[in-house]
C-alpha cells in the first residue's frame, strides 16, 4: 500500500505572534456568549496569557491530495480509495471541490500537563481558564493553518471550503484513523489512540475542500448538529468569498 | 449576628464565590467575611454541622446549579462558588470523621476506559459535593474492572459515568454490565457531550443528565439511602 511521506505534505511552526488570541473570544468560550466576562475571570484570563508562550510548541501542516484520488458523494467522499462516511452535512459542503486537503494542528502537551497540575492542586478555576485558553489557541492555529492553505490555493487560481472534522457536523470521531492513515506517520508529532483521541488532546485534524467554484463561509455553526459545542454562536454567517 | 443571618450569609457567600475576608471577589463583598470565616462562626454561635451544611451550604449549591442548568452564570462562577463551599466545608470535615455529620450517600465517578478528558467531569464532582454528598472520583480512563472494584469497596454507593467521544461511550455499556452483572441494584447515572437518555436507556443506566444539577436530583431521588 501506497505510504504518503513528508515529501508531499506541508509543514509550519507559526509563531503565537501570529494567531488571533482574542481575550474577548476567551470570555466566549468559557461560556460568556455576549455578556460580559466578571472581572475576576478576567483577571485570571490576564495572568495565565503571559505564562502560554513557554508552554505551546505549535506544529502544523497538509496534504493535498491528488485531484484523481478524491470522489464526493451525497453523504460520503473518499481519498486514495479510502471511504469517509462524512454524512450530507459536509459532504454538501465538499460538492464542488477538485481535491481535498487533509490537514493535523497542534500546540503541543504543556498546556494541558499545566492544567492537569492545576486541578491536582485544587485551583480548579485556573486549571479550567488553561484548558479553554489551549482550546482557543489550537483553534487559532488551525484558523492560520486553514488561511495558509487558501493561500495555497488561490496559486492556482482556486479556493476553499471551511475546515471540517471528525467529530463534528455528523462524521464519526472514529474515521480518525482513516484520515491518519492518509498523512505521514508521526505527521506534526501528534498519535492517535484506539480511541481515536489526539495525542497532545489539544489538537485538530481535518480536510477542506479546494476548487474554482468552492466557498468558505464564516463559522457555520449553523449547519452542525453538535448543540452543546463550546464554539457554538448563534452570530449571523457570511459567506467570506462572495463580493 | 443570630444563627439564622449566620446561614443566610454564608449561603450568600458560597452563591457569590466569597471565599473568605482576604478575597477580592466579588469587589462589592471586598472586605466582608467569606464562606470560610462565616463557617467558623456558625459553628462557633452552636448551629449544628447538618444545620450548616443542609439549612446553608446545600442550598447554595442547590441554586448555583440552578442558575447554571439556566444560563445565568457559567462554569468559572460554578468553580469559584464551588472554592468557596471548598473552604466552608474544611470546618465541617472533622464531624463526618466523628460520624456527627453524615454525606447523604457515596457515588464512584470516573470516565471510562479511552477517554481522557477530565475537567467536566470535576466540575460534576465538585456540584455533587456540593449536594452533601461523598464523591469517590477515579479519574480518567477507568476500566469496567476498577468501576467494579470501588463499587466493591463502596457498598450501596451509586456510579457516575462520564465520556467526552462517541468512540468511547460504547465503554459505558461495558461498565454498566459489569458493574449491574455483579451488584444488580447499584444505581448508575451517565453524562458527557455525545451521550442521550436515549443511549442512557439502550445500556441500562438509570440516569442521564446534561447538567450538574441533574446528576445532584438523580442522586437525591433515586439514590438516598435508609
Amino acid at each position: 500500500m501506497w505510504k504518503p511521506t513528508l515529501d508531499n505534505a506541508h509543514v509550519f511552526s507559526p509563531p503565537l505572534s501570529e494567531l488571533r488570541i482574542d481575550p474577548s473570544a476567551l470570555g466566549r468560550v468559557l461560556g460568556y456568549k455576549g455578556g460580559e466576562t466578571p472581572e475576576v475571570v478576567n483577571t485570571f484570563i490576564d495572568g495565565v496569557l503571559p505564562e502560554v508562550p513557554d508552554r505551546v510548541a505549535i506544529q502544523c501542516g497538509f496534504r493535498i491530495l491528488p485531484t484523481r484520488s478524491v470522489a464526493i458523494s451525497d453523504d460520503s467522499f473518499s481519498c486514495d480509495g479510502i471511504s469517509f462516511s462524512s454524512g450530507s452535512i459536509i459532504a454538501k459542503q465538499l460538492t464542488q471541490s477538485n481535491t481535498l486537503a487533509l490537514f493535523l494542528a497542534t500546540i503541543g502537551p504543556k498546556l494541558e500537563e499545566w492544567s492537569k497540575d492545576l486541578m491536582a492542586d485544587g485551583d480548579m478555576l485556573r486549571a479550567y481558564i488553561v484548558d479553554a485558553i489551549a482550546s482557543e489557541t489550537v483553534e487559532q492555529v488551525a484558523e492560520w493553518l486553514e488561511n495558509k492553505i487558501g493561500e495555497h490555493a488561490g496559486g492556482q487560481g482556486w479556493k476553499i471550503t471551511n475546515r471540517y472534522s471528525p467529530g463534528y457536523c455528523g462524521w464519526s470521531v472514529a474515521e480518525q484513523h482513516k484520515l491518519f492513515s492518509l498523512l505521514p506517520a508521526g505527521f506534526c508529532g501528534v498519535s492517535l489512540t484506539e480511541s481515536a483521541l489526539m495525542i497532545p488532546i489539544k489538537s485538530v485534524s481535518g480536510i477542506v475542500g479546494l476548487g474554482p467554484d468552492v466557498k468558505r463561509g464564516a463559522y457555520q455553526c449553523s449547519i452542525c448538529d453538535l448543540k452543546d459545542c463550546f464554539r457554538r454562536t448563534d452570530e449571523p454567517v457570511a459567506a467570506l468569498d462572495e463580493p | 449576628m443570630a444563627a439564622n443571618e449566620i446561614l443566610e450569609s454564608l449561603t450568600r457567600c458560597i452563591e457569590r464565590g466569597k471565599v473568605n475576608a482576604k478575597s477580592p471577589h466579588p469587589p462589592d463583598m471586598k472586605g466582608q467575611d467569606g464562606a470560610d470565616e462565616l463557617a467558623r462562626k456558625a459553628l462557633d454561635a452552636g448551629i449544628s454541622p447538618q444545620d450548616v451544611l443542609s439549612k446553608s451550604m446545600v442550598v447554595a449549591m442547590e441554586r448555583v446549579g440552578i442558575r447554571f442548568r439556566n444560563k445565568e452564570i457559567f462554569v468559572p462562577d460554578v468553580l469559584m462558588a464551588a472554592k468557596a463551599m471548598s473552604a466552608a466545608m474544611e470546618h465541617l470535615k472533622p464531624f463526618f470523621k466523628t460520624d456527627a455529620l453524615k454525606h447523604r450517600g457515596t457515588i464512584v465517578m470516573g470516565t471510562v476506559q479511552g477517554d481522557l478528558h477530565d475537567i467536566g467531569k470535576k466540575i460534576v464532582a465538585m456540584v455533587i459535593e456540593g449536594a452533601g454528598w461523598q464523591v469517590v472520583d477515579l479519574g480518567t480512563d477507568v476500566s469496567a474492572e476498577k468501576f467494579l472494584n470501588a463499587v466493591d469497596q463502596n457498598p450501596g454507593c451509586a456510579v457516575g459515568l462520564s465520556a467526552l467521544l462517541t468512540t468511547t461511550m460504547v465503554n459505558m455499556e461495558t461498565t454498566v454490565k459489569k458493574v449491574k452483572g455483579n451488584h444488580p441494584g447499584t444505581k448508575i447515572i451517565i453524562g458527557g457531550a455525545p451521550v442521550t437518555p436515549d443511549f442512557a436507556t439502550k445500556i441500562g443506566a438509570d440516569g442521564y443528565s446534561a447538567d450538574p444539577q441533574g446528576a445532584v436530583e438523580f442522586l437525591n431521588t433515586r439514590c438516598l439511602q435508609g
